[in-house]
């Protein structure tokens, strides 16, 4: 079987608005696989979701999302086919000219012209199974930043995802407020063998045996090292 | 000495008209992309649509009433004037031929256009630019949704359409208010069925050909024109005036050249 995620050799150069490149990154993440990425403190934004999720094209090597190489994709498949990549973003993870709840919902409804009822019901029960009071009302400028990100979890796990890409998403969180995050992502890998990349500054804050990570890594200089092996 | 000086200024202009018009080529490629994915449904998702909607908010529905005080003015200041000047030398018979020509053939559109492009070409650019500054057009890329579909292609749609309604609102407050105006300041306005016959009967399917292609396309050119100066910031916030100056000069010119180039084909 094919693996979700298929880095072959990346690399990206050192550009901004990224504080590291890629140097020869290979990684394979199976469907209900996770692995746990740690990035250096003070280099916390990497290539690695961009060039995972197509959004960058690499300067050498292939990315392949289920099975497929995003640069064989039209733009319209490309596109289609990162709809189903949920994602927790490290900078700019707002439009800052909808509401959060429009953001949250606003791929779903794009890709697969759900109802903005249908969307925002799904959402609220995300929510509640991460443990946020509500979605809140507004623009992102005005809601706090522990809010914001944990509704960037919400929007990663709207529409049944086929891949996790989840950039820092525990931040200055500590181990009993990620727990919620942690608890759902376990149960999506394996009753929807949701494959997950899980990239972080701190293993040990993470309580990252709640994890069960398939593998463990961290990034240095560009080069992806494992560290532990399942 | 004298050819090799005469070879660089000549090798300078070609490269500089070749850049113009790959530039011109570009942006006609873009508006004409525009124009085919937005005949297209299954390029118009919800968040599309509310998009297009928000644009006409924007650019139409809340423009009404400036673009009717200016369409108020401009009537006082060329009907008004019209009635008395043709009333005086015995030629009422023209106000209607002379009032389309002026008023539904140039100015409407000339100034409806010029007041979207000041009122929401600049913010259209300064709001794309703020998004790619800020890694938003990025954003969209990454959750899969087409830049193109959901900024460019309801922007300059919206744009077009707005400033089509409110090219007619302009014209009808212009000619509503400059007659009633007329009849307030005592100017020998006439029947009110005779001035509307007037104006009507001197009403061509040219003219009307021609109000429906100066207000959509210039409307289009700037909506596209202030997206894509809006998307050619790279990083820095000082790109963004910038951006919105050269948005605003270039839709300026497009309106003008446009303008020009529709007279002369419909009328000569």
């Amino acid at each position: 079987m094919n693996p979700v995620l298929d880095m072959r050799e990346v690399v990206v150069d050192h550009q901004p608005p990224y504080d590291t490149g890629l140097r020869g990154i290979s990684l394979q993440v199976s469907a209900g696989e996770l692995v746990l990425i740690r990035v250096p403190d003070g280099e916390p934004i990497t290539p690695l979701a961009d060039a995972a999720s197509g959004v960058i094209v690499p300067d050498a090597g292939a990315a392949l999302f289920e099975g497929r190489e995003w640069a064989s994709r039209s733009a319209d498949e490309a596109a289609a086919a990162r709809g189903r990549i949920g994602r927790v973003f490290e900078r700019a993870g707002w439009l800052s000219n909808l509401d959060v709840d429009e953001n949250i919902t606003l791929a779903q409804r794009y890709h697969k012209r759900r109802s903005p009822e249908d969307t925002l019901e799904e959402a609220r029960a995300l929510a509640r199974e991460l443990g946020i009071g509500g979605i809140p009302v507004g623009r992102p400028a005005f809601v706090d930043r522990e809010s914001l990100l944990r509704c960037q979890w919400v929007r990663a796990l709207m529409g049944a995802p086929a891949l996790l890409l989840l950039e820092r998403p525990a931040r200055d969180l500590t181990a009993n407020e990620v727990a919620p995050l942690v608890e759902a992502v376990n149960r999506r890998r394996e009753n929807d063998g949701v494959a997950v990349v899980w990239l972080t500054d701190s293993h040990e804050r993470l309580a990252d045996s709640a994890l069960r990570a398939a593998r463990k890594c961290a990034i240095e200089s560009g080069v992806l090292r494992t560290l532990t092996e399942p | 000495m004298h050819t090799a000086r005469l070879m660089r200024v000549v090798s300078k202009t070609g490269a500089w008209a070749v850049s113009r018009a790959s530039g011109l080529a570009r942006l006609l490629a873009v508006a004409w992309t525009a124009l085919a994915a937005g005949v297209q449904p299954r390029y118009w998702p919800p968040p599309v649509r509310n998009v297009l909607a928000r644009q006409i908010l924007f650019t139409g529905y809340e423009a009404m009433r400036f673009i009717s005080m200016i369409a108020l003015l401009v009537g006082v200041a060329v009907v008004v004037q019209t009635q008395v000047a043709l009333t005086k030398f015995g030629q009422s018979g023209l106000l209607g031929p002379i009032l389309v020509m002026v008023i539904i053939r140039e100015i409407g559109p000339l100034l409806t256009n010029f007041v979207v492009i000041g009122r929401s070409g600049t913010a259209m650019t300064t709001e794309l630019a703020n998004m790619k500054v800020n890694g938003e057009v990025d954003l969209l890329d990454a959750q899969g949704l087409d830049p193109f579909l959901y900024l460019v292609l309801p922007r300059a749609l919206g744009a077009a359409i707005s400033i089509f309604c409110l090219t007619v609102v302009f014209i009808a407050v212009s000619f509503i208010g400059g007659f009633l105006m007329g009849l307030l300041v005592g100017a020998n306005t006439g029947n009110p069925e005779l001035f509307i016959r007037s104006v009507f009967g001197a009403l061509s399917p040219a003219d009307v050909l021609n109000l429906l292609v100066k207000s959509f396309v210039p409307g289009l050119l700037m909506g596209t024109i202030c997206c894509v100066e809006g998307l050619s910031v790279r990083a820095a916030v000082t790109e963004v005036p910038q951006a919105a100056t050269r948005a605003v000069v270039r839709s300026t010119a497009a309106l003008f050249i446009t303008s020009a180039f529709v007279s002369l084909v419909t009328y000569l």
